[in-house]
């Protein structure tokens, strides 16, 4: 504990220097600018930013301060267009255009913009103290989850995602599926072979899963708008002020509690992050929150949880790679590239040999949640302005942005056709009732779920019994029950004492 | 009948899907025992059947939209087509120039405003994502100006 | 209609205004046939920032991701074959997927190897704590058993992860088909698994061991490399030292379109060669994790030609190819 204390005032030494403290600050403006495009997140906003902070030839720890702020930029921003325009604005943003779009599209865009700032910093923040406190405590329980764990997390997260099954629940079920037939086509993750490829050579390490979100999301979105307009179904919205309210920071603490803790703990997880941290928020918080039925309508719940989920997952993610320089996931694994290009190496030397830049490090994360709380609640009334751009120009600017997201980073024209063509897609689909939240998360969950399956089986040589072998799986699997069985119950009873 | 001729697209998607799930895809050796075809081989078959459900007892029975609408739409998504094709020859600035101005008066602008609207979100855009965010996007046939 | 008009009429002018090729090198490009951050991203900075200075302008580096290489192979095979601007990046992955088909009708002929941007080499790595010592503790347990020992890497079946276990068997004369691997999403991955006990051996890279030296946590049995390496790994025996013939090097380099004139292609080895004869250089391999080894022009285009000769056999043995 005391060395925690050292450790972190003598980061805040570091971080607090003036020339650090700005460097924070144009990190985190830079993010969110960079995270608020379509399709382009933390992990692009890094990997793009890197070759310029290398260039500027800052000292070790100021660059690396500049980029976690880029890195949690970017996680902020992404959910803007997210509630703005129902564009996700990355692959841990996804959730939140459930909630958050209704509400803006209800005229409460200020709200719902400064209440996810909110839960973005309480989850980003949660991470980092979680992180300071008992970071290699944690690490070395996270790589303790084996593929048959996975499994066993991956069968959780479906059935907190039950929770989002529609009118029909055909429909969701056959959404979910298309979803995972989407995901399995690609290389073979365990023996390299083609699937569902037909030769093409764009195709062969399958669909990017951000094309599939600005597509089926993003364009739909679009051409929903058009028919809107055309059909004069479409209302110009009025200049909103609303902005978060104490009583709505009081009715959703428990939300952002959760949230935070369940994202964390997904977060420090290798192979799992954001996405899959969000989701498992939201289908949680639908099924043990009261009075849940108006989810997905614009219950501002439906809002903090995944926003604080994808915050916590994010800063839960640096965990393994700083305590243990095992990068979790593909943002981490840019950052450890970083790091040893300036010639720190992660891991547990790090903290010994080089405790101003692994507490420097640490305390700029401090900084930077509170450094994005302050920039982005005053940006809120601008953010919320871009909604009373007349239709006619918003709407050929959200092409001209998914257009940028998608192309800017991998450059691929053809990207661009498949956009549109799943936003033919997507429109059909929601025209039919089905929703499209299915379809992603069974395109997000589907890979682990078969590819952990298929470790686990090669690990005990086809013994299947060792999905049931580990403390960690029962009791996930113990929790899946719980949370498919106790909403049924509580609704059992209450039909009862209504009757009663 | 709209759901109906849907699922009926993916019943076919999906019988096709099955069935190269079943013949095509197989793996030199493998050390799982379930290999790389029973995955698909059961999502192909779950999502047969609820494609077969969804035409026994379809829910929604027309698309709720008028033949002008649809063609509206169609335009739309011709304009997008051609936007993508032309993104990376004419280049960003230009592309998206006449892209905006297109859209913007197929949405009810003024040709004079619509133009202008494409000019400042190709120029600006253009040159906020290149010069201050390091993105890359084409130059096309600016490519010896810019 | 209008819009149609308009449009095929400035296909028509982007045509005419796309100026023909010339064999200089004006807009020097390096394209990373793969997402940003990984190693096909390092191979290109490596050539950005090695190449500084020989050129008028920065090069600029562009990712294109798919089908592990393929759709750069394939540009480069149909629009871009005579591009004098244009290196990509490849790394022996990319010579096995060749010698493996993935590329479809794509071999090492249709292309022209330019250069390296240096080397990697295989790792065996097994816990601190693991009951193998040494590296003929593990294989006398797998020539007892193959079944009792579970190895893992980043990537699938065939590819060259898999391979370098693969070698380690065929050493000992056992088949590759036995072995009990996972496949992992990457070496995070795996070397979580490692730690966690799910695998027993980590087949990894040595340029990633860095971070793991000297944290008493990973124990490194032999590294796959001809001869011993600097250090920090100078005290590490090799795996052919050991006695067991198996060598695999993580060759990274760039290619070009094969119809690309001499005049540039040689203008480019050139370049290479002078950015070899730097110190600066060897800096930048150090700080990118690489290992020295610097081939350029005809010399490397052999050397790589032999190599995927012998993955052709060895994929052919294991049974991948037919």
């Amino acid at each position: 504990m005391d060395a925690v204390i050292t450790g972190l005032s003598a980061g805040f030494a570091v971080a607090f220097q003036p020339f650090n403290l700005s460097l924070v600050l144009i990190g985190c403006f830079a993010g969110t600018l960079i995270g608020a495009l379509p399709g382009i997140g933390p992990i692009n906003g890094v990997a793009i930013l890197l070759p310029i902070a290398y260039g500027l030839g800052l000292p070790p720890e100021s660059a690396l301060i500049l980029l976690a702020g880029i890195y949690y930029g970017a996680e902020y921003g992404g959910r803007i267009s997210s509630i703005l325009l129902n564009v996700p604005g990355d692959a841990g943003a996804v959730m939140t255009t459930l909630d958050g779009n209704p509400l803006a599209k209800r005229g409460e865009a200020g709200r719902a913009l400064s209440l996810s700032a909110v839960a973005s910093f309480f989850g980003g923040t949660f991470a980092v103290v979680l992180m300071s406190l008992s970071g290699p405590a944690l690490a070395s329980y996270a790589v303790t989850f084996s593929p048959s764990d996975y499994v066993a997390l991956m069968v959780f997260a479906f059935a907190s995602l039950a929770s989002l099954v529609g009118s029909n629940s055909v429909k969701t079920l056959l959404a979910a599926v298309m979803g995972l037939m989407l995901a399995s086509i690609g290389i073979d993750a365990n023996t390299g072979v083609a699937r569902y490829t037909f030769g093409i050579p764009d195709i062969l390490a399958g669909i990017d899963f951000l094309v599939v979100v600005i597509g089926l999301f993003g364009m739909a979105e679009l051409i929903h708008l058009v028919e809107q307009q055309v059909t004069g179904k479409l209302k110009p919205l009025a200049l909103d002020k609303s902005f978060v309210s104490m009583k709505d920071l009081a009715f959703t603490k428990w939300t952002i509690l959760r949230g935070s803790v369940i994202g964390f703990f997904i977060g420090i997880l290798p192979g799992t992050g954001a996405s899959v941290a969000s989701a498992v928020a939201y289908g949680t918080e639908k099924r043990v929150a009261p009075n849940s039925e108006n989810f997905g309508k614009g219950d501002i719940r439906g809002l903090a949880a995944p926003e604080s989920a994808n915050n916590a997952a994010a800063g839960g993610a640096m965990v393994p790679m700083l305590t243990l320089g095992i990068p979790g996931s593909g943002t981490t694994a840019i950052l450890l590239g970083a790091l040893l290009l300036f010639n720190v190496t992660p891991g547990p030397l790090m903290f010994e040999q080089r405790p101003e830049i692994a507490w420097g490090l640490i305390a700029s994360m401090y900084i930077g949640n509170v450094a994005l709380l302050v920039i982005n609640l005053p940006l809120v009334g601008l953010f919320a302005r871009l909604l009373t751009i007349p239709q006619q120009y918003l709407t050929p600017l959200i092409a001209v942005l998914a257009f940028i997201g998608v192309y800017s980073v991998v450059s691929n024209p053809h990207d661009l056709y498949m956009i549109t063509l799943l936003g033919v897609f997507g429109w059909i689909l929601r025209k039919l009732d089905f929703s499209l939240a299915p379809v992603i998360l069974g395109f997000v969950l589907g890979g682990l779920f078969e590819d952990n399956l298929r470790r686990a089986l090669s690990i005990s040589g086809g013994d299947w019994s060792i999905l049931v072998h580990s403390g960690n799986a029962i009791m996930l699997y113990v929790l899946a029950v719980v949370v498919v069985v106790v909403p049924i119950w509580l609704g059992r009873r209450k039909k009862k004492a209504a009757e009663a | 009948m709209a759901d109906r001729v849907f699922a009926g697209a993916i019943l076919v998607i999906a019988l096709l899907y099955t069935y190269i799930a079943f013949t095509v895809i197989k793996a030199p050796f493998q050390y799982d025992p379930l290999g790389p075809e029973s995955w698909p081989k059961l999502l192909g078959i779950v999502a047969s059947l609820c494609a077969i459900y969804l035409i026994v007892r379809p829910d929604v029975e027309r698309l709720k939209a008028d033949l002008g609408t649809l063609g509206r739409l169609a335009v739309v998504v011709v304009m997008l087509l051609a936007y993508g094709r032309l993104f990376e020859p004419l280049g960003f600035l230009v592309s998206t120039w006449v892209f905006c101005t297109a859209f913007g008066i197929m949405l009810g602008a003024t040709p004079l405003k619509a133009f202008a609207f494409g000019a400042v979100t190709g120029t600006v855009g253009y040159f906020a994502c290149t010069r201050l965010l390091e993105l890359n996007l084409p130059a096309g046939l600016l490519n010896h100006i810019l | 209609m209008k819009l149609f008009k308009t449009a095929a009429a400035a296909i028509i002018v982007a045509g005419l205004a796309t100026p023909a090729f010339a064999a200089e090198i004006t807009k020097p490009e390096c394209i990373a046939p793969a997402q940003p951050g990984g190693g096909f991203d390092l191979t290109c900075r490596v050539a950005q920032t090695g190449l500084q200075g020989q050129f008028d302008t920065p090069m600029q580096v562009s990712f294109m991701p798919g089908g592990i290489g393929a759709v750069a192979i394939n540009l480069f095979n149909t629009t871009r074959t005579d591009d004098p601007n244009a290196i990509v990046a490849f790394s022996s992955g990319s010579l096995l997927n060749i010698a493996t088909g993935k590329y479809g009708q794509w071999t090492e002929n249709d292309v022209r190897f330019l250069a390296t941007a240096g080397a990697d080499f295989g790792a065996v790595v097994v816990r601190a704590d693991s009951p193998y010592e040494k590296l003929s503790d593990l294989m006398d347990a797998v020539k007892a058993d193959v079944s009792s020992v579970v190895f893992g890497a980043g990537g699938s079946v065939g590819s060259q992860d898999w391979m370098k276990g693969a070698l380690l068997l065929r050493a000992i004369e056992q088949d590759p088909k036995k072995m009990r691997y996972v496949a992992f999403d990457g070496g995070g991955e795996s070397i979580a698994a490692l730690l966690g006990g799910s695998i027993q051996v980590y087949m990894g890279d040595v340029g990633e061991m860095v971070s793991h030296i000297g944290t008493g946590k990973l124990r490194i049995l032999g590294v796959m490399s001809d001869e011993r390496l600097d250090a920090p790994f100078a005290d590490i025996p090799t795996v052919k030292e050991q006695g067991y013939d198996a060598e695999w090097t993580i060759l990274r380099g760039f290619y070009m379109g094969k119809n690309v004139s001499d005049d540039a292609y040689n203008a480019w080895v050139e370049k290479f060669k002078a950015a070899y004869a730097s110190e600066e250089f060897a800096k930048l391999q150090k700080e990118k994790g690489l290992l020295p080894l610097n081939l350029a022009g005809a010399e490397l285009d052999e050397s790589i030609k032999q190599r995927i000769a012998n993955m052709r056999e060895i994929a052919r043995e294991a049974g991948l190819i037919q």
